[in-house]
């Protein structure tokens, strides 16, 4: 895990890998190096969980049933961003 | 009392004299007069004519069951009459159905008449819901039977992720429902991706869509985290189809967890109770599938404190311990220049090193003392040295004579000696080498020398052609050396033997 891209992780395992290493640092059975090592993944993760948490956008998909029966997933509208309420 | 006769009944027990005889004091002569007791008993046997009747009625003011018997007593009423009734114990413990007030149901019985007050009661023998009441009551019915089954045991509820990164929608695509969810959670977190997927949720056949929905929104690939089972709210007749005994099955049945927000929040459905979470709305069922964006943006300010925490002390301990270290060593070191340098100092004290020139005078001195003595000593011994001489000087001419003598004598002597010693080792030289001279000319090796060889057999030294047989080692020795063989032949007389 530790050598996947960052970009390449979802939300959730990108911020469990930072829960890893902040225990495995806080634990204090690491070597210095190895610390150094996983304190820098570990601001990069931070990084970039924060932008994709202040850029997030609603995905909305729509399962819909084509002629063959078969499922397929197309994309769907997004909640509105006005704040009225629908009710 | 000519209208009693409403049933039609024309002969009544009573009209025999002998029928009544306990009728007591009332009992006059005029037969339409009757006592109390025949009054109750004919009211009775009239009531009793009756077939069992069924009765629509609203319970109030029920009591019961009561004791060990288990009676139960109420009336049933509705908009301008009520009606007492009584169930036996027996019937109600038999029924699947609870009475309560306020319920409307479906009573069958007949009226009674009770001797001792003369009331008329409504005997129960079998009791139903109606409508609504039917259908909660099977609604109850159903939910009982799945729970026996275990359906809603805690134990079997899946746990749903507290995060919910890929999230299915079922519900039906056209009503508010659906925007009411991508609207909370755009709303709440953004992060979460929204899957819908459409089916009916009221009307005939919306059982079977939306377990066919169910089944689809599972089969997504990748899985979602969780399916959200929701709807608006309704009539309790709307929410039928969320009673369903298939879908609840369907619902309980469902590889990927299910959350349900049906309808409002005292409404609750056989399929919320089977869900693996129950909201008591459609948003709230959005809401409970992941932490608002604000939480994970608190978490996340949490965990980068913890991070620049936690290697602060990695480093701060790394630090400690190497200050820990310098120390050690430091000490270690002071220890030991501490121990040299007292080692040094006692050193130092020793008098040798104090006062070094000490020694030296303390020699010199006694030097000088020894030499102080010596001279003394050789003044005293030359003193005496010289008496002595001056003694010995007075006799020595004298001396020098009586040695002339006897040192002539010795001379002599030793002239003599000389020349008798060389006249013996003279004559024993020769005699000597002339024997000499005899041995040599004797020697066999001198024989050898002149040509002549000897054999040998095993024995020794060969004298006769006859100590050899052929096949014997045979040896033979020259002036310069030796040979040997095995002897081939014998000739005994002149012929010669040869290797």
């Amino acid at each position: 895990m530790a050598d996947t891209k960052i970009e390449d992780l979802s939300y959730k395992e990108a911020s469990q890998e930072l829960e890893r290493i902040i225990r495995a640092l806080e634990s204090g059975d690491m070597e210095l190096e190895q610390s150094l090592e996983s304190y820098t993944r570990g601001v990069a993760l931070v990084k970039s969980l924060r932008e994709r948490l202040d850029n997030a956008e609603q995905q909305v998909k729509i399962l819909v049933k084509d002629m063959d029966g078969s499922d397929t997933l197309v994309a769907g509208e997004a909640a509105s961003t006005d704040d009225a309420l629908s009710i | 009392m000519s209208g009693w006769n409403l049933t039609g009944i024309s002969a009544a027990p009573w009209e025999h004299p002998g029928a009544a005889p306990s009728a007591g004091a009332a009992a006059e002569d005029d037969p339409n007069i009757l006592s109390v007791t025949q009054a109750v008993k004919l009211a009775g046997a009239t009531l009793d004519e009756l077939p069992p009747i069924t009765v629509l009625g609203e319970v109030s003011g029920f009591r019961g069951p009561y004791g060990a018997r288990g009676h139960c007593y109420f009336q049933i009423k509705d908009e301008s009459s009520s009606l007492e009734c009584i169930i036996w114990g027996g019937v109600y413990k038999a029924s699947p159905y609870e009475l309560k007030n306020g319920l409307k149901m479906r009573f069958t019985g007949k009226f009674e008449v009770y001797a001792r007050t003369g009331k008329m009661s409504f005997t129960i023998s079998r009791f139903e819901p109606v409508g609504e009441g039917l259908l909660r009551q099977q609604v109850a019915a159903l939910a009982e039977k799945l729970r026996r089954e275990g359906l809603m045991d805690e134990a079997r509820k899946r746990p749903i992720p507290a995060f919910c990164t890929r999230v299915a929608v079922v519900t039906s695509l056209s009503g508010a429902v659906i925007d009411d969810v991508k609207r909370t959670l755009r709303r709440r977190n953004p992060l979460v991706e929204l899957i819908c997927v459409g089916s009916r949720v009221q009307g005939e056949g919306a059982e079977a869509e939306l377990i066919e929905a169910l089944g689809r929104a599972a089969a997504i690939e990748p899985a979602p985290d969780c399916i959200l089972l929701v709807r608006g709210g309704g009539s309790f007749e709307d929410l039928m189809t969320f009673n369903d005994e298939a879908l609840a099955r369907a619902v309980a049945a469902s590889p990927v967890p299910v959350v349900t927000g049906i309808g409002h929040e005292p409404d609750t459905s056989i399929c919320d109770m089977v869900s693996d979470r129950r909201c008591s709305t459609p948003t709230a069922a959005a809401e409970s599938v992941a932490p608002a964006a604000t939480e994970l943006a608190e978490l996340l300010r949490t965990r980068e404190h913890r991070l620049a925490t936690a290697m602060a002390s990695a480093t701060g301990e790394a630090a400690s311990e190497l200050a820990r270290a310098s120390e050690r060593a430091t000490h270690a070191i002071e220890a030991r220049l501490s121990r040299e340098a007292l080692a040094l100092r006692v050193l130092a004290e020793r008098p040798c090193l104090r006062r070094p020139d000490e020694t030296v005078l303390r020699r010199a001195s006694e030097l000088e003392q020894s030499a102080d003595r010596l001279e003394a000593a050789m003044a005293r011994g030359q003193e005496r040295l010289r008496s002595s001489l001056e003694r010995l000087l007075v006799r020595f001419p004298a001396g020098e004579s009586l040695l002339a003598t006897p040192r002539a004598d010795l001379a002599r002597a030793s002239e003599r000696l000389v020349r008798a010693g060389r006249g013996v080792c003279d004559a024993r030289s020769s005699e000597l080498a002339r024997q000499a001279a005899s041995l040599d000319a004797l020697s066999p090796l001198k024989v050898l020398a002149r040509g002549y060889a000897i054999a040998y057999d095993g024995e020794g030294v060969a004298t006769s052609a006859g100590s050899f047989a052929p096949g014997d080692a045979l040896r033979v020795r020259f002036a310069d050396g030796e040979v040997s063989g095995t002897v081939s032949a014998v000739a005994p007389a002149a012929a010669s033997a040869g290797a």
